[in-house]
């Protein structure tokens, strides 16, 4: 695993991959397109790890290293929950948890006008799309999706939020459903919106379900997903 | 301007909303019930006088030193306590580094006054020379990691760590009887803090609805909550200090209740800091024990020899180190080590010069920790009632019997113990190279003659 020998990638994949470690040999490959994201970067003829996480493919030529922190460094096109900072006359500032407060520009609505300008008070939280994200400027948001439509984004009202790591809300979110969310459907209804960011909103119909479940999804962060499961059920029953 | 907005912790309407509401249905965020305290973990450090303690998420350490100085002018016959507190900027984002900020003086000021109106050290004990040489303890409390109610776990770190610190020893010297003598550890065995009692603050938060209270606050409902107090007691009940700095006003009624709250708080909190300073001194006597174990013959006759010469050292935690023997060595072993320590005190009756009790092999150990006189008094009281006391919970790891046996000699009142149990003893001397079986016939029949 931690061996600096180049192999070919198939070795490292879903691997956990330290700085240092050589993923790829170009000069083996020719006439290969590779896609790096990110954690790695391109020494002259091999590719080597920057940031330590897992290392993982995704065909037909996408590496990345993946790692789970509390911090969040913005990107385009994710999907996160903000909190409300403050209102100037072009833009909000919400917090997104990254180094630099970003930009909700007051205009980026779905038939967002200067005479419909939303009105959010300090605090409001916000599920908000990351439109640029480069390093050194103030990340830019919106609250529509690639095409103008609102979607699902905007104020979240009601319920409960709580932090967590990134590599939480990745796993709330992977496909096929995160056994933990399954298994607590099956018994309580509720509704979460997760932010890449490393925030997750729950509500529920009465406060005790929205803190079982929000409880149940910061404990599940460790286990595996048959562990996830029996981490639910016994909670479950427990409740009723 | 706006790179210092990223980096703090914001609430949300969201959050303060739900929290108040959850506290409606008598739920909070993290399951507990409102009045419940987080999970408490008490760890110690090598040094004598460091204790780290997480309550939760919260960790906090501290640290205890004393330092030889002139006393006070106005209290020349008393030695000094002086807390200091460090809020780390790795305990949270809001922490800065350098002077102490307005909650790091609060909190400081609050242990301070739990432990210095109530007199829980003995300050005259500390006093070497009258006006000219005192010791001073300083006690040094660092935040870990703040995650809600700094102010108890600070105190429950200040409280564990003075129980585990250690002064050496000193002794008046020279010709006029004028120089200090300070005994480093190696020589004389240093000496713990006289403390009268455990001061414990508990602290309440109040939210905007009236009969809203809840106990040991975390983060996020100390950002939601309008009003906090924290109340000082005692296992006794004696309020030591109230601190409420401003906030919403409470009706008297709802203070008198939440004041009964924290004295059985205080009570709870006061047997779990004592439950953790014990274990931590057996352990640490046993380690000491053990260094030496090689060196205590398990040959009988050996140990008796040994045990002879060091039969001058009347101190040490009679309790802790027998306790020490029974868990070190195994059956055979430990009740050999109970005959010759019970030679030892038949020895030391007829010489006349000791003052153990029945059943005190501690005078050949000189490495075990000096007696805390409070848990000698509690545990000597609880010896006549022959329950289930600590050290009994420990013996229960060697033979059920013993025991039994060795707390019924112990409840028997000093005077006939000294006669009944010099007999006993008697009789096990004796049958200390003998196998096992006899010897629990002897035992029976003393048991008989008791």
């Amino acid at each position: 695993m931690e061996s600096k020998s180049s192999g070919s990638a198939t070795n490292l994949v879903d691997q956990l991959v330290y700085p240092g470690d050589v993923v790829l040999d170009l000069s083996s490959m020719t006439n290969q397109t590779i896609k790096l994201g990110g954690g790695l970067r391109q020494d002259c003829d091999v590719i080597s790890v920057m940031k330590a996480g897992r290392l993982r493919f995704s065909k037909p030529n996408k590496y990345w290293v993946e790692s789970s922190q509390k911090r969040y460094v913005p990107h385009a096109e994710d999907s996160v929950l903000g909190i409300v900072v403050d209102s100037r006359s072009d833009n909000f500032l919400v917090d997104i948890k990254g180094p630099a407060i970003a930009f909700l520009p007051v205009l980026a609505f779905e038939g967002g006008t200067r005479r419909n300008i939303p009105k959010f008070e300090v605090g409001a939280l916000l599920y908000v799309r990351v439109v640029k994200a480069n390093p050194g400027m103030n990340p830019e948001l919106s609250c529509t999706d690639a095409s103008g439509k609102a979607g699902e984004y905007g104020v979240l009202k009601e319920g409960y939020m709580f932090e967590c790591s990134t590599g939480l809300s990745r796993m709330l979110l992977s496909s096929p459903t995160c056994p933990v969310l399954d298994t607590l459907g099956k018994k309580l209804s509720f509704e979460i919106a997760v932010g890449l960011n490393g925030r997750v909103w729950v509500i529920a119909s009465s406060p005790p379900t929205t803190i079982i479940v929000a409880n149940a999804l910061i404990n599940s962060e460790p286990l595996s997903g048959v562990q996830q499961k029996i981490m639910a059920e016994k909670l479950l029953q427990r409740v009723q | 301007m706006e790179q210092r907005l990223a980096n703090c912790w914001r609430l949300t309407v969201n959050e303060k909303k739900f929290i108040e509401s959850a506290l409606l249905s008598d739920v909070r965020v993290d399951g507990r019930g409102p009045l419940d305290y987080r999970k408490l973990n008490i760890k110690f450090g090598k040094n004598d006088g460091s204790a780290e303690v997480q309550l939760g998420e919260t960790r906090v350490m501290s640290y205890v030193s004393a330092q030889l100085v002139q006393p006070y002018r106005d209290r020349p016959n008393e030695g000094t306590l002086s807390i200091f507190t460090e809020f780390s900027p790795m305990a949270d984002p809001s922490f800065e580094p350098g002077r102490p900020g307005e909650s790091a003086v609060e909190l400081g000021r609050i242990i301070d006054r739990g432990l210095r109106e109530s007199r829980a050290i003995d300050t005259e004990s500390l006093c070497i020379l009258s006006a000219k040489l005192v010791w001073a303890i300083r006690v040094d409390i660092h935040i870990l990691d703040n995650a809600g109610n700094l102010v108890d776990a600070a105190n429950i770190a200040a409280l564990a760590s003075l129980l585990t610190f250690r002064r050496p020893e000193c002794s008046l010297g020279g010709e006029d009887g004028q120089q200090v003598v300070v005994h480093p550890p190696e020589v004389r065995e240093p000496l713990p803090l006289i403390i009268h009692h455990l001061p414990v603050a508990v602290t309440f938060g109040y939210f905007s609805n009236e009969n809203l209270v809840v106990l040991d606050p975390t983060y996020h409902e100390e950002a939601v909550m309008t009003g906090r107090m924290t109340a000082t007691l005692n296992a006794n009940g004696d309020v030591c200090a109230i601190q409420k700095p401003g906030g919403q006003e409470i009706s008297h009624r709802v203070i008198m209740h939440c004041l009964r709250l924290a004295h059985v708080k205080a009570g709870d909190m006061t047997a779990k800091i004592k439950d953790a300073v014990e274990k931590h001194n057996t352990e640490r006597a046993l380690q000491k024990i053990k260094r030496h174990s090689s060196s205590v013959a398990v040959d009988v006759c050996g140990t008796t020899a040994s045990l002879g010469g060091k039969q001058n050292q009347s101190d040490g935690d009679k309790e802790g180190s027998r306790l020490d023997q029974l868990k070190l060595k195994d059956e055979t072993k430990s009740m050999e080590c109970d005959a010759t320590s019970s030679a030892q005190v038949q020895s030391n009756k007829k010489d006349g010069s000791s003052k153990n009790f029945v059943g005190g092999p501690s005078s050949w150990d000189p490495y075990s920790d000096c007696v805390n006189s409070d848990l000698l008094k509690a545990s000597l009281a609880s010896r006549g009632h022959s329950t289930p006391s600590k050290k009994k919970d420990s013996r229960r790891e060697t033979k059920p019997e013993e025991p039994q046996n060795e707390v019924k000699i112990d409840s028997a009142p000093m005077d006939t113990a000294l006669t009944s149990g010099q007999s006993n003893e008697g009789k096990t001397l004796k049958d200390a190279v003998k196998p096992k079986h006899k010897r629990k016939k002897k035992k029976g029949s003393s048991n008989n003659a008791n």
